[in-house]
């Protein structure tokens, strides 16, 4: 599913390619299951987080049918398991010996397990666009809460990780990729709530060798109207569908513009 | 319902929280393991420059492995790149265990990994130099978290869970962890190292679903449904304190290698000044293998010559053993 939605993102309204993004589309729609979930393969059964990319898909192509109502239903139903009476008592308490912030929805992985940083990110960018069509009360608070526990996992040197800056109060160090990520899910938000992420997010870009990470950094930067320069932008051809579609989306002529959510919810 | 079903049931399962929780359990008796007794063979290995293939071939000889014919899967432990500390199986223990393999008659040796916090395993891979250094290092690895998948019936619990097919395929599966202290297990060895078995495209990064199993209870389960297996634990130079990332270089000096991976983490964690009873998923993994020092047949050097204590974290100072 990733490779696939990332590719159809990079190739989106690109010369010849809109036969083989339909016949994508098509394959990605036959993954979707009855309770409006996504499956990640044809190999695995259950839906995951990349019902999120689903969404966002749909709404680039301009698609809003009772399927994608269902996708975006689910979006919402769906809910990290940490946040809960029993863990938010804990908390409350002092009980656990973790600076985790427990207060927030975010979204998890796979339905019944915690919040982490890249599927409350990716939802967020799928949320903020469904805002337009599917608006409601539930959905611009999801949002809300969903941006909240993006910014409460801050690790201390200023961007994030996965989704847990610490333990045993050693604090762990954040991940430029995850970074670009957050920050995707965070536009919008104020200029001072991240003035210090997006700093990271330059020196992260400047200093980390991943492929992977600078692409998701050039797509962060960019959708926060920052035009980023560097080795990004040489021409090559990563050895990997998933990889080049990001690179491509991250490219000041690329498609980042798709995961763009000026809007707020 | 106990304090960590409780906890699991709660969702606590997240990291850093629910291991944050106060660790200390009232020691127990561990019961006896399998009938019989397992073979471990500890080989002193100062450096990484040393003839390591022929040490490797020693212990497979040792423990009495024979993998002629056999398609064999090395995972190594690979999981984050910090210039300043030794978070990897070194790539001098993969190349040797990819000679050691073939000459001794493997019909296919490939190396499989999947991190469990980033994604970018072929940059880490570049990191950790193994690009450098394996030879066809494309042509041998999968990125595990990204491999095609097949379900498995019954895995801990669950009716269906999936694994990559690189990982089902194999005939043989060889841990090649690395000698660490673990901020939430208190020592990773060969027996969690299969924790970078399970794909993350299915399950995520982290691999959440594992917590939520319980992570000792993800430990043993995975060991109990990959039997066809066999350790190298790269102790040349191992990690103390704050591990598994964040602790210091410990020069320890060893391979550690067996068929047995219950009595191979058992005989680290004595290497390690770790009391292994102590650690819960050898705990829980008593009924395959053995724990007990008197039932592991210790071959090459022996516990008490290459012993030194690891750094522990305060947290985990309980697990010294006396």
């Amino acid at each position: 599913m990733e490779p696939t939605a990332y590719a159809m993102l990079a190739l989106h309204r690109r010369a010849g390619a809109g036969t083989a993004c339909d016949r994508a589309w098509r394959l990605l729609s036959s993954w979707q299951l009855s309770d409006g979930s996504v499956r990640p393969s044809g190999a695995v059964a259950d839906g995951t987080w990349v019902t999120a990319l689903f969404v966002t898909l749909a709404f680039v192509r301009g698609v809003n049918d009772a399927n994608v109502g269902r996708a975006v239903e689910r979006l919402l139903q769906v809910a990290g398991a940490e946040h809960n009476l029993a863990m938010r008592t804990f908390s409350y308490f002092h009980l656990l010996k973790t600076k985790l912030n427990v207060s927030h929805e975010g979204w998890p992985w796979r339905d019944g397990n915690a919040s982490w940083i890249e599927p409350t990110s990716l939802t967020l960018v799928a949320l903020k666009k469904a805002a337009a069509t599917h608006p409601s009360s539930e959905l611009a608070l999801r949002v809300r809460e969903g941006e909240a526990l993006v910014l409460s996992r801050r690790c201390s040197d200023g961007g994030w990780n996965c989704g847990n800056p610490n333990v045993f109060n050693y604090d762990l160090p954040s991940y430029p990729e995850s970074t670009g990520q957050a920050l995707v899910g965070l536009q919008g938000r104020s200029e001072s709530e991240l003035a210090v992420p997006l700093g990271a997010a330059r020196r992260f870009r400047t200093e980390t060798k991943s492929s992977l990470a600078k692409a998701w950094l050039g797509i962060a930067l960019r959708c926060h109207g920052e035009n980023p320069s560097g080795p990004v932008e040489e021409a090559r051809v990563a050895p990997d569908i998933m990889l080049a579609a990001l690179e491509s989306l991250a490219h000041p002529d690329g498609n980042y513009r798709l995961l763009k959510t000026e809007e707020r919810a | 319902m106990n304090r960590r079903k409780f906890l699991i049931a709660s969702g606590a399962a997240i990291g850093g929280t629910y291991a944050g929780m106060k660790l200390e359990q009232k020691p127990e008796k561990v019961p006896d393991g399998p009938s019989g007794s397992s073979a471990v063979s500890i080989l002193r290995a100062r450096s990484y420059s040393e003839d390591l293939a022929s040490r490797i071939r020693e212990g497979i000889r040792q423990c009495g492995l024979d993998v002629g014919g056999k398609r064999v899967l090395l995972k190594p432990n690979l999981v984050e790149f910090d210039s300043a500390t030794v978070i990897n199986t070194d790539a001098a223990v993969i190349v040797a265990a990819l000679e050691a393999f073939h000459s001794l008659g493997a019909s296919e040796v490939k190396i499989g990994e999947g991190p469990g916090h980033r994604r970018d395993t072929f940059d880490l891979a570049n990191d950790a130099h193994y690009r450098a250094s394996i030879p066809q290092f494309e042509s041998l690895f999968t990125d595990l978290n990204r491999d095609d998948v097949s379900p498995v019936a019954n895995f801990a619990g669950e009716a269906r869970f999936y694994f990559p097919n690189t990982v089902l395929a194999a005939d043989l599966i060889v841990s090649l962890a690395k000698m660490k202290t673990h901020h939430w297990a208190g020592a990773t060895l060969s027996m969690k190292n299969f924790f970078g078995i399970v794909p993350g495209a299915v399950y995520g990064w982290p691999k959440n679903k594992l917590h939520y199993i319980g992570i000792p209870e993800s430990v043993v389960a995975l060991n109990r449904q990959f039997r066809n297996t066999f350790a190298i634990v790269d102790g040349i130079v191992g990690m103390e304190g704050n591990g598994p990332i964040q602790g210091t270089p410990k020069p320890a000096g060893v391979l550690v290698m067996g068929r047995d991976l219950v009595a191979v983490d058992a005989t680290c964690c004595r290497i390690m000044g770790i009391d292994p009873e102590k650690i819960e998923y050898l705990r829980l993994a008593a009924d395959l293998g053995h724990v007990h020092a008197a039932r592991i047949e210790q071959r090459g050097e022996t516990v008490e010559s290459v012993h030194s204590n690891f750094a522990l974290i305060k947290e985990y100072e309980y697990l010294r053993l006396a």
